[in-house]
């Protein structure tokens, strides 16, 4: 078998990971991020990796286009046409705004009004017609489409997830008027109520289509100039990949698919060094995003807002983002008070210690003034070291401020940052009833292990998995993926008032819809796993559980299946209260040949040695501590700290009162004695 | 006291308001709390009873409110020998706790090693109180009776044992029992996700050492509000404003506020204000305060909540006014004056804060509850439909479309998802045309909407804002006002007190036809950048007819497209002129 290749392309830098097989070791590397034509950095990473074509089994990637394409509003020229009387539900939302405090800000919606359009047509909501859809008015509206030269159209009709007739009339009819539009129905996206959640939903696809089909066409023909013919796939947000060739129809699944990646390769590693429970840690220069891994699955959102009033009504893997980076800045505020963030120095101007006319202390300036980032270190290639006399000046600048020395000024600032990154892990794991000494912490990312240590400490993990690369894990995420397709319904009903085979009938379409779906994609599966849950609730209750049942289940299975998860969850049950099933969901997944982990070095044993050894600030003293590369530690191995480790990607500290292992695939397990 | 660790209780504390805030939304069974956040918790002073914590996800109507209940609470619980563990009180008084009967709340308090440690408090909306009106707005209540049962602060566990006789008691006097139940017994264990946190705090750093920080958390946020008012000039800042009537009284109400800013202090002086209310216009004093404290928290986002925040500003409400009411003034219309005390602190900041304070916003609540017996399934449901509409422009944009109250983060329901539940089915929900104030920066537009009854229903309405439109600031122009329309057996008519009607019956085929009102707008409309204008102008948000005549504009060229849809062109040499021949104008 020849090999894999995971390529992450974010805003800054093209990460690439291989997975080598027997006879040719695994690589990673980055190089800078290709924005006008991500594909030529793409190209770029593979030559710079000294990769042939013909050496490739299949190129997986994970890229921000899309992301960036909603945030920064550069999507397609996309219409939308609904329900008359409801043209206005995409920019309206559903009353909110921006910040709880504070009344600025306005909203732009991805279809601005102009391009709106209502046509007559009305179902309830069980699906039945109440107006028939006005074909005529329809045709007139398509040919307004015309003069407004649009790329897109999305239709989205009320309760159209009971009975699509309409949607679908409607865009073939449309089709007939222009075949070159990009067509997209609501209900093709998502099949769920809330009107809002499901056209925002279906706007972003149509707003992204035309750009991600013509990046998938592009980037198609730049692997086969480069001579590569075989499989890409890219990397969704739901965890699973799809085919290249699936992209343009899956455009909305995309969003994200960086920090999905990450969870995933996250989630593979723990699993295999033993831990079902996992917290995962990402921190990067200017934010912290966090996810949970319950069983070895990551937690799923089934709502994500991509920015304010664009709710996306997909299955994510759930990672919540905080700002907490090496680059926010340190500062206090008019009562005194120390703050840590959210405001960031970035890349430019970046933390003092980098040269680049940073004058704010940042929380990287305080990792280098207590020794925790090598002095030597080079930015970037850059000739210059770090300005650690400059740093030093800047947090003692802010510690005078607080009668405090420049150390315990420094300390300060990490505490403070690690309070609130420790604050949202805990949200996210402890308070749904779950202890914290059954999870490990994989931090990653250039400044996760610089800071897993005291967070375990904080939040009561009780090991801290540092990955071999930490430094290119979403890649990493891109080769281990499945593929994966997720279907929904809306049903509303009591489960006691189900039609008897309603359900499975139901069931039976989803696992045909996601089975043609995989066999399009034309990837090979070891195997298909296929799972269903219905999301369910008491009646009158507006969150519902997610409840795993199977085909076949009568009421009384259902109901039964529905309290035991809400005892689960909530620690009683509401005897006497109707059970209502809102939505049922089938996933669709096709295990891949499973690639294996990065190889670990040879075993060893005893403890690495040292490269060099500097003093480290910990707690109230400094510490002359050992610094130890990387490389130099094999499965086996143990040490006690303090130590620093070192390695191209990150560095990772070990504190005076914890110990390290290394496991059988090269991690490093960090606990506290 | 330590700064760093200052600053880590205070994230924790904060934290563990949030996880109460979090537990609450998600075991409630009303979607008035789960779905729209209709809630508070929060940490407190054991013995001065001000805020130290109050979660991040509940409504800003609570900012301050809690803090008084628990201060009356504290002062019954000491009189009754000092609280016990296991103990928790439960009230929904007005006038002590401010808001409406449907807001309960249940105090209880945290012990640490056998010692009082702080207080906790929790509220929640309950959907239905009983009284006249299901759902509790009643337009038309003269006495509080009529909007529901009344609860003193009462002990709901005495030492961990639950007062049962309490609880058959309020079952049997409201519309859902068993929902409200549901929503109680979520409240109550939200203590034991506070204490659980609080205890693990006080393991951790102390019992002494963690007291010193909540005295110095709020001695903190005293000096941070202190050093905002110290910015802004001294000197007197005048603003009034009505309400259309009080749902009885067909007479307009006066809301009259003068902020004297001096040094670092800040009086709030209501005198001039009209006398209370025979309908249910009324709040109480301390929700008159919280009102202040959510305006003044727009203006200045940055200052944390608690008590210390309190400290600097002052109040005059002179007693027997709308803003202090009393047993039994009716209050169930709270929202309404609560509004109108936000929009005369923003009319007054304007003056003195300029680039900070906004123009009204929409200002009416405009609540619609509907119900009746569902035709297929025969139980009985109450929905509730609050207002959306435009916010006032600032100086940093315009004014946001389809905004929730300031005092509010509540969404409006999904259509589908009523539809689902309720007899009814919307007919529109739409962008209202030509709604917000004109400005250089313009109001957000206001929001239409209508539906149709299915079966037989009742129809409440309890709005504002009809006779006197939102106001816009530094030049801004006024948005347009509130519109309520019902159509019944055929005929459209409006309402006798305009945006207000008690238990109005619907037939299949009636209808109901709201159009909410747009933000003010900020600054002269004639200097708005005309690309805007343009822009406002194709996308409907202006008509034409406002563009010539207010924003001075020249349409170049217009046309039709196949759909009936316009677009037009702007001149912009010709529209300079006009600009300038209507300044000249305006100033000769």
């Amino acid at each position: 078998m020849a090999g894999l290749v995971g390529i992450d392309v974010g805003g800054t830098f093209t990460d690439l990971y291989y997975s080598g097989d027997a006879t040719r070791s695994h690589r990673i590397l980055k190089v800078p991020s290709t924005p006008q034509d991500p594909s030529i950095g793409m190209i770029e990473s593979l030559r710079a990796a000294g990769l042939g074509a013909d050496e490739l089994d299949a190129i997986l990637h994970g890229t921000t286009i899309a992301t960036n394409a909603v945030i920064e509003r550069r999507g397609a020229r996309c219409a939308l046409v609904t329900t008359r009387g409801f043209r206005d539900l995409l920019e309206l939302g559903r009353r909110d705004r921006p910040t709880m405090y504070g009344l600025e800000g306005t909203h732009e919606p991805m279809v601005p009004r102009d391009l709106r359009f209502e046509v007559d047509e009305r179902l309830d909501h069980e699906g039945k017609v109440v107006r028939p859809l006005d074909e005529a008015g329809l045709r007139l509206i398509g040919a307004a489409l015309l003069e407004l030269e649009v790329e897109s159209v999305v239709i989205s009709f009320m309760h159209a997830y009971a009975n699509t007739d309409h949607e679908d009339r409607a865009r073939a009819i449309l089709a007939g008027i222009n075949p070159k539009w990009e067509l997209v129905t609501a209900t093709s996206v998502v099949r769920e109520y809330y009107e809002f959640e499901r056209t925002s939903t279906a706007v972003v696809q149509g707003y992204l289509q035309p750009l991600v089909a013509r990046y998938a066409t592009n980037l198609a023909r730049k692997l086969h100039e480069w001579g590569f013919d075989r499989e890409v796939a890219i990397m969704q947000s739901n965890g699973g990949v799809a085919p290249l060739r699936q992209l343009g129809q899956r455009a909305a699944y995309i969003v994200r698919s960086g920090p999905a990646a990450g969870v995933t390769a996250a989630a593979r590693i723990a699993a295999e060094a033993g831990f079902s429970h996992v917290i995962t840690g990402d921190m990067g220069g200017t934010s912290f995003d966090v996810a949970v891994v319950i069983n070895g699955k990551p937690d799923v959102a089934d709502l994500t807002n991509l920015d304010f009033r664009i709710p996306l009504r997909l299955p994510m893997i759930d990672v919540h983002t905080i700002g907490a980076g090496g680059g926010s800045i340190a500062h206090l505020d008019r009562g005194g008070m120390l703050m840590v963030g959210p405001r960031s120095a970035g890349a430019a101007p970046g933390p003092v210690a980098y040269r680049r006319g940073g004058t704010e202390p940042t929380v990287t300036d305080a990792n280098v003034v207590l020794g925790r980032i090598n002095p030597e270190s080079r930015m970037n290639g850059k000739d210059s070291t770090l300005d650690v006399e400059g740093a030093r000046r800047a947090v003692a600048d802010l510690g005078k401020k607080m009668d405090l020395s420049m150390e315990a000024a420094a300390e300060a600032i990490l505490a403070v940052v690690n309070q609130r990154m420790a604050g949202r892990m805990r949200l996210m794991s402890i308070e749904r009833g779950l202890d914290p000494r059954d999870f490990a912490l994989v931090a990653f990312g250039g400044a996760g292990p610089l800071h897993g240590g005291a967070l375990i400490r904080e939040v009561g993990v009780t090991t801290m998995l540092v990955p071999l690369y930490p430094g290119v894990l979403c890649a990493l995420g891109c080769v281990y993926a499945d593929l994966r397709y997720d279907l929904s319904q809306t049903l509303e009903k009591r489960v006691d008032r189900l039609e008897a085979g309603a359900l499975d009938a139901i069931i039976k379409r989803q696992r045909e819809q996601g089975d043609s779906q995989l066999k399009e994609a034309l990837v090979p599966v070891d195997k298909v796993t296929i799972t269903h849950t219905a999301d369910m609730a008491y009646q009158g209750q507006i969150h519902s559980l997610s409840v795993p049942i199977e085909s076949g289940w009568d009421a009384a299975r259902l109901e039964r299946a529905f309290n035991d998860t809400y005892r689960d969850k909530f620690g009683n049950t509401l005897d006497n209260m109707p059970v209502v099933i809102v939505n049922l969901r089938t996933i669709v997944v096709g295990n891949r040949s499973n690639s294996p982990l990065p190889m670990a070095p040879a075993p060893g044993s005893g403890s690495p040695k040292p490269i060099s050894r500097r003093p480290v600030h910990f707690g109230k003293a400094w510490h002359d501590t050992p610094v130890f590369s990387r490389d130099a530690f094999a499965p086996g191995m143990t040490l006690d700290g303090p130590a620093i480790v070192e390695q191209s990607d990150t560095t990772t500290v070990i504190e005076p009162d914890m110990t390290v292992v290394v496991d059988k695939n090269g991690n490093l397990l960090v606990k506290v004695k | 006291m330590d700064p760093v660790t200052l600053a880590v209780v205070r994230g924790s504390l904060e934290q563990i308001a949030d996880e109460m805030d979090l537990h609450l939304i998600h075991a409630a069974i009303s979607p008035i709390i789960s779905e729209t956040n209709d809630c508070a918790n929060g940490i407190f002073h054991p013995v001065t009873g001000e805020t130290i914590a109050q979660g991040r996800y509940g409504l800003p109507v609570f900012l301050a409110y809690m803090q008084f209940t628990v201060q009356k609470v504290i002062e019954l619980a000491n009189a009754d020998g000092g609280f016990k563990p296991g103990d928790m009180w439960i009230m929904n008084d007005t006038y002590l706790g401010g808001s409406h009967l449907q807001d309960v709340q249940i105090i209880a308090p945290v012990f640490a090693g056998g010692e009082l440690f702080a207080v906790m408090a929790t509220t929640g909306h309950w959907m239905d109180m009983g009284g006249n009106v299901p759902g509790g707005w009643a337009p038309r209540a003269t006495e509080i009776h009529q909007e529901g049962i009344v609860i003193p602060p009462v002990k709901l566990y005495d030492e961990g044992k639950l007062n049962k006789a309490l609880v058959a008691m309020f079952r049997a006097n409201v519309r859902l029992p068993n929902e409200i139940t549901g929503d109680m017994m979520a409240m109550v264990n939200v203590f034991s996700v506070g204490s659980r946190g609080i205890e693990a705090m006080v393991k951790r750093y102390g019992r002494a050492l963690l007291s010193d920080c909540l005295n110095e958390m709020i001695a903190y946020s005293e000096r941070q509000m202190r050093s905002y008012i110290a910015e802004l000039t001294d000197g007197t800042y005048t603003f009034e404003d009505f309400i259309d009537n009080d749902g009885i009284n067909d007479t307009p109400m006066r809301v009259a506020l003068a902020v004297t800013v001096k040094g670092d202090q800040m009086h709030f002086d209501f005198a001039g204000t009209d006398p209370k209310a025979t309908g249910p216009m009324n709040m109480s004093r301390n929700t008159t305060l919280s009102s202040v404290y959510v305006a003044i928290k727009h203006i200045f986002p940055d200052v944390p909540v608690n008590g210390g925040t309190f400290r600097p500003i002052s109040f005059n409400i002179p007693d027997g006014t709308m803003l202090a009411a009393e047993y039994p003034s009716p209050c169930g219309g709270y929202l309404e004056p609560m509004g109108r005390v936000i929009d005369v602190v923003f009319g007054a900041m304007s003056k003195a804060l300029p680039d900070k304070a906004p123009a009204a916003f929409f200002g009416t609540i405009g609540v619609v509850s509907i119900s009746g017996t569902h035709p297929k399934s025969g139980s009985y449901f109450v929905g509730v439909f609050p207002y959306p509409g435009g916010y006032g422009a600032t100086h940093a944009s315009d004014g946001l479309i389809n905004g929730t109250p300031p005092q509010s983060m509540a969404n409006f329901m999904s259509l589908e998802m009523s539809e689902h539940r309720f007899p009814i089915r919307f007919d529109h929900f739409r962008i209202r045309d030509d709604s917000g104030g004109a400005g250089w920066h313009r109001g957000g537009c206001g929001t239409e909407y209508g539906f149709t009854a299915l079966s037989d229903t009742i129809v409440s309405v309890l709005g504002d804002r009809v006779d006197y439109a939102p106001f816009g600031v530094n030049g801004g122009g006024s948005a347009q006002a509130s519109r309520v329309e019902f159509i019944t057996s055929g005929k459209t008519w409006v309402p006798e007190m305009r945006s207000k009607q008690e238990k109005e019956p619907l037939r299949a085929g009636d209808a109901l036809r709201t159009a909410s009102p747009g933000g003010g707008g900020f600054g002269r409309a004639l200097e708005r950048e005309l690309s805007m204008v343009e822009r406002d102008l194709n996308r409907g948000y202006v008509s034409r007819l406002t563009a010539e005549t207010v924003y001075g504009v020249v349409v170049a060229e217009s046309t039709q497209g196949a759909a009936g849809n316009m677009r037009y062109r702007l001149d912009e040499a010709a529209s300079i002129q006009r600009r300038a021949q209507m300044k000249t104008g305006a100033s000769a």
